[in-house]
């Protein structure tokens, strides 16, 4: 099938991709919003000083 | 004549640097009038085809936030390189490694347990983890790849210039902005700061630097005028670059460390680990142990936005630890 | 004195980042203290060849 990408997607915080499938007749099939990143700041704030958190977590998103 | 063109893009990153850059506010429309901006996810909608389509060094400046800890990071890195005639490690996360570098005191198999199995939000039953490759009906998928280890900027490719700060501050940047527009941009290498520690640069009052105790912030609230370090609070300012204009002091808080280690300063935890102990005054082993209790996280304190920058980069992952998934 | 304080909080750091206890000792030898010099130097390469050699998932971007 026929695939288009939309990569990367713009105008916002973070990242992400589209991919749409395509049939033999030009209409869309399917598509996949994929986020192609993760930081991990689920497990790495484990074991730091719960005052120091709101130091920490505003860098998830600096918007 | 065309003008110059610029390119920003964010990796491993929060858009905060992004933020900073229009913090500058009205300054940005004369950004747009001296440049091209060829590449700004935040902002426009140029794709990674547009740039792989320009020549080599086409792009005049480019401006690279966000630490390298996926494979996809990495590729747009190189590929914003061979593009570029000049490369900027912008923020402490392309400087240092920043936030997502604590990243590195764990590995991809332990992240993915943590975030796709245990969280309490989850709804995976069947632990599904992102793959690289996934097959669907319709054809393939591709993810990146996570990397274990988060890295700098630099150490994926070679970057002339270097802003630190998280994020860095307004003045910095229309520093770089101006010098970029007039052609008088500092030697290669050099990193866009003061050449004191942010110690130095300031004003609280410094008496004798001697701690019998050392407080964790919330359990004191510390007198602003005096230095915080001599309050017992534990004050990053003596092993960070200065050039920030202590925002976090002005508030009464203690720096973090976020403009990295100052010039000759070859890793900056270590660094603070001396300083701490040194000003301690204690030399009894209770009194030495009670002084290590009270550093409640060393690493994750003195390293807090340079673990991917240090000398031992990461967490050495024990036999039974992280196991690869 | 300030070796004495440094090198505990630097094991508890170093402990943090997977390095073990045995691969760093502080010791008082003085330079007329020959034997105790070879005998703790001894001591010490048993306990780093039994700790392996470090680097086992060393620095790179995979570990």
């Amino acid at each position: 099938m026929r695939k288009v990408s939309i990569d990367p997607i713009t105008r916002l915080e973070g990242h992400g991709k589209i991919e749409i499938f395509l049939n033999d007749e030009g209409d869309v099939a399917n598509a996949y919003l994929q986020i192609p990143e993760l930081r991990g700041f689920e497990k790495f704030c484990e074991g730091r000083p719960v005052e120091e958190m709101p130091r920490i977590v505003p860098r998830i998103c600096g918007v | 004549m065309a003008k110059p063109k610029v390119a920003l893009y964010w990796a491993a990153a929060c858009g905060g640097c992004d933020v900073a850059v229009l913090d500058t506010n009205e300054k940005i429309l004369d950004i747009a009038n001296i440049a091209d901006i060829v590449l700004w996810p935040v902002a426009l909608d140029f794709k990674y085809h547009h740039i792989e389509a320009m020549e080599d060094k086409a792009i005049d400046l480019c401006l690279f936030n966000g630490a390298i800890r996926n494979s996809e990071q990495e590729k747009i890195a190189k590929l914003l390189r061979n593009k570029s005639k000049v490369m900027v490690a912008f923020g402490a996360c392309a400087c240092f490694g920043g936030i997502p570098a604590l990243g590195n005191l764990t590995n991809r198999a332990e992240i993915f347990q943590r975030v796709y199995v245990e969280a309490q939000s989850d709804d995976n039953s069947n632990k599904v983890l992102p793959q690289t490759l996934t097959k669907v009906s319709e054809g393939e998928l591709e993810l990146p790849e996570l990397f274990d280890t988060v890295s700098t900027l630099a150490q994926v490719v070679d970057v002339e210039y270097f802003v630190p700060g998280c994020p860095p501050p307004v003045d910095i940047i229309l520093k770089v902005v101006d010098a970029f527009a007039k052609g008088q941009l500092p030697p290669v290498g050099s990193v866009i700061g003061s050449d004191k520690t942010c110690c130095d640069e300031c004003d609280r009052v410094k008496e004798e630097k001697k701690i019998t105790k050392i407080y964790r912030p919330h359990e004191i609230i510390p007198d602003p005028k005096k230095c915080l370090l001599e309050q017992g609070v534990i004050c990053c300012g003596p092993a960070t670059r200065g050039g920030c204009g202590l925002r976090c002091v002005k508030a009464n808080m203690p720096c973090r460390g976020c403009f990295g280690p100052p010039p000759k300063v070859a890793d900056q935890g270590a660094a603070l680990v001396s300083a701490i102990a040194s000003i301690y005054q204690g030399n009894t082993e209770e009194e030495i142990a009670q002084m290590v209790e009270e550093v409640v996280d060393p690493v994750g304190t003195f390293y807090r936005f340079a673990l991917a920058d240090s000398m031992l980069k990461r967490k050495r992952m024990g036999p039974t630890e992280g196991e690869r998934k | 004195m300030k070796t004495a304080r440094r090198i505990p909080l630097l094991k508890k750091m170093l402990a943090q980042l997977g390095i073990e206890e045995g691969r760093v000792r502080l010791d008082w030898v003085s330079a007329s203290e020959g034997d105790r010099f070879a005998s703790i130097v001894n001591e010490m390469t048993e306990e780093v060849k039994k700790l392996g050699p470090y680097g086992r998932n060393g620095g790179g971007k995979n570990g």
